[in-house]
């Protein structure tokens, strides 16, 4: 049989086209178009696959490359981003120039708890100013996410209680947030790699009636602690235990040897050179700082480690709540940083904005959320007010709608969540920050080398002067 | 449609009929890339070419060697075109189907299974047709261009069958497998550390319905597709995860593969007679078509459990006899038992088909093995769609062949009515563009 037109199937189809057309005719069903006409003419259009940017094109392209390929489009846009008009960040670049040792502690939410981001401003910090060490680290992983970059860490029986997030509410959070109560049987375990550390500084909470502990360094004592208050002493303060580290010794272990200690962390020294320690909670927002503290407590804390440079970055969580961002964030960051300032005048303040955070858009598009420019915004003019640095990091990365190129891009630089950046995505922020604070300082070296020239010619005009 | 609208009306005169499949199979390799319309032709016409020659030829090394330089050409151009470094080429598919589906001609040929054409314009539409083009269903070329040759009017119920299944498949497709994974398959593959232990095996769970609803979602629009000219191609999926083994299961799933692999490489395998070889090369053939997926250790991992569990359920045949476990026990019980256990054996191979890396599947593991609670990021609207998925997939046939009765009874406009109303559904409920099939990048 010859074949003929199928009707019943022509005209199906036929009606299936026009009724998807009625909304071009009828303009209140607008809404409903599925058919776009002025669209049917890209159905000729023929793509060859050139490799329009090298390493984008590359499925083989290492994240590496990726992320060196798109830094160099994005640093030279960087110092602009960064902006101290109080020159508030002078103590930290001092210490930088210095060359004593310099300590920067970095506040923030889920990617600083996965030390992503900031594993990469480490690097590069120590790469170029030397290698301080680690750092603190929280006495176990609070969850599965926390990370170190370079440190291996194992712990059990402990009672763990996250500022904000537990039914403790008595503010003694340690520095990182996270205090960690063990009786005997607790233990936890740290393993450095890379270069030895010297020291390991043992930090808890002085207690009426605490404990003690053992620190090992690969199963040889070297030391203990006790976390009571001596007859007369103040308790719930802060107490720290500093152990030297044997040469060559790779892994520290703590135990609670008797009693019931409530612990925060270690730190974990090399000497001189950049520390940074990254402080982060998963879900945490700014209200962690600005009312999660205990502040007394907490300015012992930070006064005791003496940071050169705090960096204080959240905004990301918050921005899904645009009645809490437009009534509530800008005062609870205001007060944060008085919180910082009152507690450690000296030390240089950072506010880093957060990254961009895409939402997919009516389309499919992955545009920036409506509340993360106004958030920027308000972050910025709080920095000016308050005197502080401020890293607009969502500019740096390059704005709005970043997110959704970092999703199609290829390698993704940014999770399925278009929030989490990927490990190639932390790494072109983590060098944003590192090359707009490293311009600042070398601002601030040509400033001091003028100075000393402006002095020295000075100096040299006096005694000329003076001389008969 | 525009296809359909075309081709129809042509229909009565062969030359016309061919020529506008075959400009639509190149369009669609066009609209991949421009490249492809020099590349498609030349490798079907070398196929062409070889089979030409298999067909002309009896001596034997002639044909060996006619049949050895197509599978050298098709290998070498998947080959090249998977590994060779993408600076060079950068073309976006990696014809893995089009070389599937190339090689049945010249084999079947080589093995007198089919007698092969002198039409150059049937080789050249039926090796590259479009429905099949990017993910299959593997259709031999001599049951294609038999089709073609043998050109008959479209059925009306054919013609609803195939409007019906197109529907089904945006559904599948769409409302089901591009939700689960946007919404939570991605996430957690991305970071499983970021989610509890009960919430990645739900990702897991979630993983196994979105493969199943993506691949057999395209799978229903490319035999709809393809119906709606009058071509039937082979049924791809059959309720995969209601089979009782491994070996029940890969006859449920993508079942043109698994025909493509036992008749193409397990049979060519050496020792078929030997009752180790039998299983040896079982694994063999697996990991073959693991490492196909991608040159890494977790498709290998994938293809071995695969191939272990097939020669299990050889063992188990040779052993008790049966092919499934209901044909063995009668008792439900131990049906459904068969059932639980190999969906899960196979879901927990999915794992590291779907991880990026060996490291992500161990997270994923390490996370489920936690068992740590909490379904903070699983939302209703989500649970829905799982639950959906779930009853979707373990509906008794008939009421699937129910509503498809219904459609092909009902009136035409009644018919246009239902795919207009869906495709505005689907616009409404969805909107959020289509993410790509999973099975076009292999």
């Amino acid at each position: 049989m010859r074949p003929t037109i199928p009707v019943k199937t022509t005209l199906t189809v036929l009606t299936f086209v026009a009724l998807l057309m009625v909304p071009q005719a009828i303009p209140s069903l607008k809404n409903y178009m599925s058919i776009e006409p002025k669209s049917a003419a890209t159905i000729l259009n023929f793509p060859v696959a050139t490799a329009n940017s090298e390493v984008r094109a590359d499925p083989l392209a290492s994240p590496e490359n990726l992320a060196q390929a798109l830094n160099k489009q994005l640093v030279a846009k960087a110092p602009k981003n960064l902006t101290d008009p109080t020159h508030v960040l002078n103590h930290f670049y001092a210490a930088l120039l210095k060359g004593e040792g310099v300590h920067i502690i970095h506040y923030g939410d889920s990617p600083t708890t996965a030390d992503l981001i900031t594993a990469d401003a480490r690097a590069l910090f120590q790469r170029e100013f030397g290698d301080g060490g680690v750092g603190f680290v929280l006495l176990a992983r609070p969850w599965a996410w926390y990370n170190r970059r370079g440190v291996e860490m194992s712990a059990s029986n402990w009672k763990i209680d996250i500022a904000g997030n537990s039914p403790l509410k008595d503010g003694l959070n340690g520095l990182g947030a996270v205090s960690f109560r063990g009786a005997p049987g607790a233990i936890a375990r740290w393993k450095v790699k890379g270069a030895a550390h010297r020291s390991v500084e043992i930090a808890y909470l002085v207690e009426p009636e605490g404990g003690a502990f053992a620190v090992e360094a690969d199963s040889q004592p070297i030391g203990t602690g006790s976390s009571t208050a001596a007859p007369g002493a103040a308790a719930f303060v802060p107490g720290y235990a500093s152990f030297d580290i044997p040469p060559g010794a790779a892994e520290i272990a703590l135990t609670v040897t008797s009693g019931s200690i409530r612990f925060y962390g270690a730190d974990f020294r090399r000497g001189t050179g950049v520390v940074y320690s990254s402080l982060g909670v998963n879900g945490a927002n700014v209200t962690l700082l600005s009312n999660s503290f205990n502040e007394a407590h907490w300015a012992a804390e930070l006064r005791h480690y003496k940071p050169d440079l705090i960096i204080v970055n959240y905004g990301t969580n918050e921005s899904g709540f645009p009645n809490f961002v437009d009534t509530t964030w800008g005062r609870e960051m205001r007060k944060a940083v008085a919180r910082l300032q009152r507690a450690v005048p000296e030390a240089s303040i950072l506010l880093m904005s957060p990254m961009d955070r895409g939402t997919k858009g009516a389309g499919g598009e992955i545009d920036t959320i409506p509340t993360m420019p106004r958030l920027v915004a308000t972050e910025s003019k709080i920095a000016g007010d308050t005197g502080v640095a401020f890293f607009n990091t969502f500019e740096a990365m390059g704005g709005a709608g970043t997110m959704g190129r970092w999703y199609t891009s290829e390698p993704r630089l940014v999770g399925s969540d278009y929030i989490h950046p990927m490990p190639a995505g932390a790494r072109i922020v983590g060098e944003l920050l590192f090359t707009a604070l490293r311009e600042g300082f070398n601002q601030y070296k040509v400033q001091e080398l003028k100075q000393k020239i402006v002095e020295q010619a000075e100096r040299t005009g006096r005694e000329a002067s003076q001389r008969p | 449609m525009a296809i359909f609208l075309l081709y129809w009306p042509l229909a009565r005169v062969r030359a016309l009929a061919l020529a506008a499949i075959l400009l639509a199979n190149y369009f669609f390799y066009a609209k991949w890339d421009l490249r492809y319309l020099a590349l498609i032709p030349a490798a079907s016409t070398c196929d062409f070419l070889f089979g030409w020659g298999l067909q002309s030829s009896n001596r034997a090394w002639v044909r060996r060697a006619l049949v050895t330089a197509s599978i050298v050409m098709n290998i070498g151009l998947l080959a090249v075109l998977r590994y060779a470094p993408a600076r060079t080429l950068a073309l976006p598919l990696t014809l893995s189907f089009y070389v599937f589906q190339a090689l049945t001609y010249t084999i079947d040929i080589y093995r007198g299974d089919a007698k092969g054409t002198k039409s150059y314009l049937a080789h050249l539409i039926a090796v590259s047709f479009f429905p099949t083009t990017l993910a299959g269903p593997i259709t031999r070329v001599s049951s294609l261009i038999d089709q073609f040759e043998k050109r008959k009017p479209l059925d009306p119920a054919d013609g609803s069958r195939a409007l019906f299944l197109i529907g089904m498949g945006l559904m599948k497709k769409l409302l089901i497998a591009d939700y689960l994974s946007s919404n939570l398959v991605n996430r957690v593959f991305d970071f499983p550390t970021l989610y509890t232990g009960a919430e990645t095996l739900i990702a897991v769970y979630a993983y196994a319905l979105q493969i199943y609803y993506d691949f057999s979602g395209y799978t229903d629009i490319a035999r709809g597709s393809a119906l709606l000219l009058g071509i039937k191609l082979p049924v791809n999926f059959n309720r995969p995860y209601a089979a009782e083994n491994v070996a029940d299961f890969w006859r449920r799933w993508h079942i043109s593969l698994s025909n493509w692999l036992r008749d193409y490489l397990y049979f060519s395998l050496p020792g078929k007679r030997s009752k180790v070889f039998a299983y040896v090369n079982l694994v063999i053939t697996m990991v073959l078509g693991g490492l196909w997926h991608g040159a890494n250790w977790n498709f290998v991992i994938w293809g071995a459990l695969h191939g272990f569990g097939l020669a299990f359920a050889r063992l188990w045949q040779r052993q008790f006899g049966g092919t499934t476990a209901s044909r063995t026990s009668g008792s439900v019980l131990w049906r459904y038992g068969s059932i639980i256990l190999t969906f899960h054996y196979v879901t927990f191979a999915w794992i590291f088909f779907r991880a990026p890396t060996f490291d992500n599947a161990l997270a994923i593991l390490g996370r489920i093995a936690s068992l740590s609670a909490s379904f903070a990021n699983i939302s209703a609207p989500l649970a829905f769609v799982l639950l959906a998925g779930v009853l979707a997939h373990y509906v008794p046939k008939k009421w699937y062949d129910w509503s498809l009765a219904l459609y092909v009874e009902a009136p035409f406009y009644a018919q246009a009515g239902v795919l207009a109303l869906l495709v505005l559904g689907l616009q409404n409920v969805v909107q959020s563009g289509a993410a790509p099939f999973i099975y076009t990048k292999f």
